[in-house]
């Protein structure tokens, strides 16, 4: 099997997008709310573990707990994805914005399309609350811009289209 | 509508309202500061400024993942006025600074989010004339 990168650099690869359903946070979905303007974007899946000492070892032992999931990135602040989009008709995350689900709390589902949106393109999914929102502006960066965080609330599941 | 034909523009106006125009001085409306017979025409016909064109260069501000990047426009335009050095007009200094004040004319209401704006001149003493060169440079998102 020769080993293949999978590049971004086309503009169609890594995409982020949220709904408030699972299906509609799909990356193929029409009316998924696809996050513009996106600079860059981490999955965090880190076990969440416990250290312990034994007296007949000099190195620690460790057992796992429940896995620790986020999804982080930066952004160019978009009108329409930041304080919504009331022409949307089917996904409450894009007509409220991401402002505004942030500030309500409301759990959304995600995915991270890694390939694009064709068939057999992978992507991570699951479910989380926004945060981490701080926009930012001044003269030298010249337009706003924001960290942006999903606190999972489940799994990450890997999938394909 | 360009930088160039902005500035022009705004110096077009009388000394009053900002630009050049008066009895000793005037605007070259529409040529570009050329040579004739290794001449250059603003120091053939002094007290009339002219205006070069843009120099411009785009650059990427923002790279994002979509590929909609953020680009900035550095923009850099000359003019040039000559005087006679042994006989500077009275109101010299008002068009100067009109001369320097025009960059703010560049502006969010004539289509321009600037996010810089600069101007400054150089003098140089040539023989009996003294000939102004301003730079004026603009940052744009």
């Amino acid at each position: 099997m020769a080993n293949q990168v999978i590049n971004v650099t086309a503009g169609s690869q890594a995409i982020l997008s949220l709904g408030n359903t699972s299906t509609l946070a799909e990356p193929d979905n029409a009316n998924a709310m696809k996050i513009p303007f996106l600079q860059d974007i981490s999955i965090s899946a880190a076990p969440g573990t416990v250290k312990y000492s034994v007296l007949d070892s000099s190195a620690s032992k460790a057992f796992t707990t429940v896995n620790e999931n986020s999804v982080s990135g930066n952004m160019l602040v978009d009108e329409d994805a930041f304080f919504g989009n009331a022409s949307i008709t089917l996904n409450s995350v894009g007509i409220n914005g991401l402002f505004a689900t942030s500030v309500a709390k409301t759990e959304i589902y995600f995915s991270v399309a890694f390939e694009g949106t064709d068939s057999g393109d992978h992507y991570i999914e699951g479910s989380g609350f926004i945060g981490g929102l701080a926009p930012t502006a001044s003269m030298d960066a010249a337009v706003w811009l924001t960290p942006i965080e999903i606190i999972c609330s489940s799994e990450l599941t890997a999938k394909t289209i | 509508m360009s930088i160039r034909t902005l500035l022009l523009t705004q110096l077009a106006n009388t000394t009053d309202n900002g630009g050049v125009a008066s009895t000793d001085y005037s605007l070259e409306a529409n040529e570009l500061p050329w040579s004739a017979s290794g001449e250059s025409l603003y120091v053939k016909n002094m007290r009339v400024v002219y205006v070069g064109d843009e120099d411009e260069a785009k650059v990427q501000l923002y790279r994002t993942l979509d590929q909609n990047a953020v680009y900035q426009t550095d923009t850099v335009v000359q003019a040039f006025l000559t005087e006679d050095a042994k006989n500077i007009k009275a109101n010299n200094p008002t068009v100067i600074q009109n001369m320097l004040d025009a960059k703010s004319v560049v502006n969010t209401d004539n289509g321009y989010n600037v996010q810089n704006s600069e101007s400054g001149y150089e003098q140089e003493i040539e023989d009996d004339y003294i000939t102004y060169t301003f730079e004026y440079t603009f940052t744009t998102i």
